[in-house]
């Protein structure tokens, strides 16, 4: 395989995951940033796990999810059931801090970035085996009676409360289950790129991540996986005179899709009809 | 002593921006209820439209002109997106969001690829730069003399319009309830398009004070003042306009203070940090939020 497609298929699961890990609160209406602080914080984790403490790849990747969790974990307590836009300006505000004092820490590499973090053998089939179990874990939750409870709370928050759903609980399960997805991403991003930026953890990754969640579709959790594909992977394709422009084909996209098609491309419905198709044949 | 006197007259001029920008951003929040988060990138592309007009032609009063008129073509212009948004059987407040989030990206796309090769910009001196008054450590500037007066006068303006009004009383009712707005016979859809206005006026007119202060402009400037309103407007309470009032100029305040004495890149943290206390312990704001 080429670099390039290498890059592609390895950015593709990145933002397949960090994607996911704003889908999922998004289900209770949290718009939840933090996740990209989240993935910034265990990335640094990783890098100086693995290079200035000689960690092995494993340790690292089940400390990095735990960490992420734990982080989201802690923050829930006092946005479990805060409305969105806290929840919204809580995550921006921590990704502003987190690279803030990664550009000022000596220790992280600063500006300048992190670098020399080991490879790992097979990182793409990692990264595979990692995004079929989360997928395999969303989709149970999703086909669960707490998805059932999310989709109450997504459409009416008061009826929830008067069917004793409780969308304070739900939502910090789901910010916590997001940041420890989010702590996975991170820690694969480390180790497949060896190098780390605090540019790259900013407000331009999560509106990258707010196109590809909203044109595949919030109501499910297949439409990402397509628009990651297209949108996080094919400008890696592309000649840098085509994807610099990337972000102005997003906000097109974007503003088309919410007054188009503001569920996304793929919905539950579209779903349905092909299973429906499918069976019928 | 002088140094902190210095910064605190730094921060009436930066925090009197603050408060016109938060005020425009809620007057639309209130009146057309959309959460406009392109609303400082429109008014950073007025003062790119001021920019381009004092380079060609060294008028101001054309330059001024040019970036109330742009502001107002660009707010307007936005105006038929979030009506359809807003027209649907179930509004989410969310969509608004997005799309406005989705406008934020092309707006600094354009602004980066094609106006002075993606470079900042910088306005001459007679724009804004000349000192008017010095005492030890502490200058004022044309252009912070012009933000702060300007920016007083505008808010008393605003909030006189707003309250002794009929227009004003008309937005205040919207504000209020949409429904029993529209049910008492009120032109909500006249009203959101004048608040489109009004706003569109107020952001032509902050370019030209914000374009006075700093001296500068460029493709990422929006983005940062855009989160910091976001943040002043849901530390206030959202769609509060009297706590947008205190809690913009108080972070003016704030980032001076902490400019003068903290790293560049610190200062902001400081202000992002105490606004992130609040919102953690007071999630609807220190004045309690307008709307839900």
């Amino acid at each position: 395989m080429s670099i390039t497609f290498n890059y592609f298929i390895g950015f593709s699961f990145i933002y397949i995951l960090m994607a996911w890990a704003i889908y999922l609160p998004y289900r209770v209406k949290d718009l939840h940033f933090l996740t990209v602080a989240t993935m910034a914080v265990t990335a640094y984790f990783s890098g100086v796990a693995a290079v200035n403490w000689g960690w092995p790849f494993y340790l690292v990747l089940i400390s990095g999810i735990l960490l992420g969790a734990l982080i989201s974990y802690i923050i829930s307590f006092v946005i479990g059931d805060v409305p969105t836009f806290t929840v919204v300006i809580v995550g921006i505000t921590f990704i502003f801090i987190t690279k803030t004092v990664i550009e000022n820490t000596d220790y992280l590499g600063g500006t300048m970035g992190f670098f020399a973090i080991p490879a790992v053998d097979n990182i793409l089939l990692i990264m595979t085996g990692i995004t079929l179990v989360i997928s395999y874990f969303l989709y149970m939750i999703d086909n669960s009676q707490l998805g059932r409870a999310a989709s109450v709370i997504f459409a009416d928050k008061k009826m929830a409360y008067s069917l004793g759903i409780k969308p304070k609980r739900i939502g910090r399960l789901f910010q916590t289950i997001s940041g420890g997805i989010a702590g996975s991403a991170g820690v694969l991003y480390a180790y497949f790129t060896g190098s780390l930026f605090p540019d790259f953890f900013s407000f331009h990754l999560v509106g990258t991540l707010m196109t590809i969640v909203f044109i595949g579709g919030y109501s499910t959790m297949w439409g990402i996986i397509f628009s990651a594909l297209i949108l996080g992977g094919v400008p890696i394709l592309l000649p840098s005179a085509v994807s610099s422009w990337k972000n102005l084909i997003y906000g097109v996209l974007l503003v088309s899709v919410i007054l188009i098609k503001p569920d996304g491309l793929i919905t539950k419905k579209f779903l349905w009809k092909i299973k429906n198709k499918i069976k019928g044949m | 002593m002088e140094i902190v006197l210095a910064q605190i007259v730094n921060g009436f001029s930066l925090g009197s921006i603050y408060v016109l920008l938060v005020t425009g951003f809620n007057l639309m929040l209130l009146v057309a209820r959309i959460i406009q988060f392109a609303y400082p990138q429109f008014v950073v592309l007025s003062m790119y439209a001021s920019w381009a007009v004092l380079e060609s032609t060294n008028n101001i009063f054309l330059a001024a002109l040019a970036a109330i008129i742009s502001s107002i073509i660009l707010n307007l212009l936005s105006e038929p997106i979030f009506r359809r948004i807003n027209n649907r059987e179930n509004v989410d407040i969310n969509a608004s969001f997005v799309a406005s989030m989705g406008l934020s990206m092309i707006i600094v796309e354009i602004m980066s690829h094609s106006i002075n090769n993606g470079f900042p910009v910088s306005f001459p001196d007679y724009w804004g730069g000349k000192n008017l008054f010095s005492f030890g450590y502490i200058n004022l500037g044309r252009g912070e003399f012009y933000a702060l007066t300007g920016g007083i006068i505008l808010v008393a303006i605003f909030f006189y319009l707003l309250y002794h009004t009929h227009y004003g009383r008309v937005f205040r009712a919207i504000a209020e309830s949409r429904k029993t707005a529209k049910q008492v016979g009120l032109a909500v859809l006249k009203s959101s398009i004048l608040s489109y206005l009004v706003a569109g006026i107020l952001g032509g007119i902050i370019a030209i004070l914000f374009s006075m202060l700093l001296g500068s402009a460029s493709p990422w400037l929006g983005e940062s003042v855009a989160l910091k309103v976001l943040a002043v407007s849901i530390t206030a309470g959202l769609g509060n306009l009297k706590g947008g009032l205190y809690v913009g100029l108080s972070l003016g305040i704030l980032e001076s203070l902490a400019v003068g004495f903290l790293a560049g890149s610190w200062a902001n943290v400081i202000a992002f940090v105490l606004m992130l206390i609040v919102v953690l312990t007071k999630p609807e704001g220190l004045f309690g939020a307008a709307i839900e």
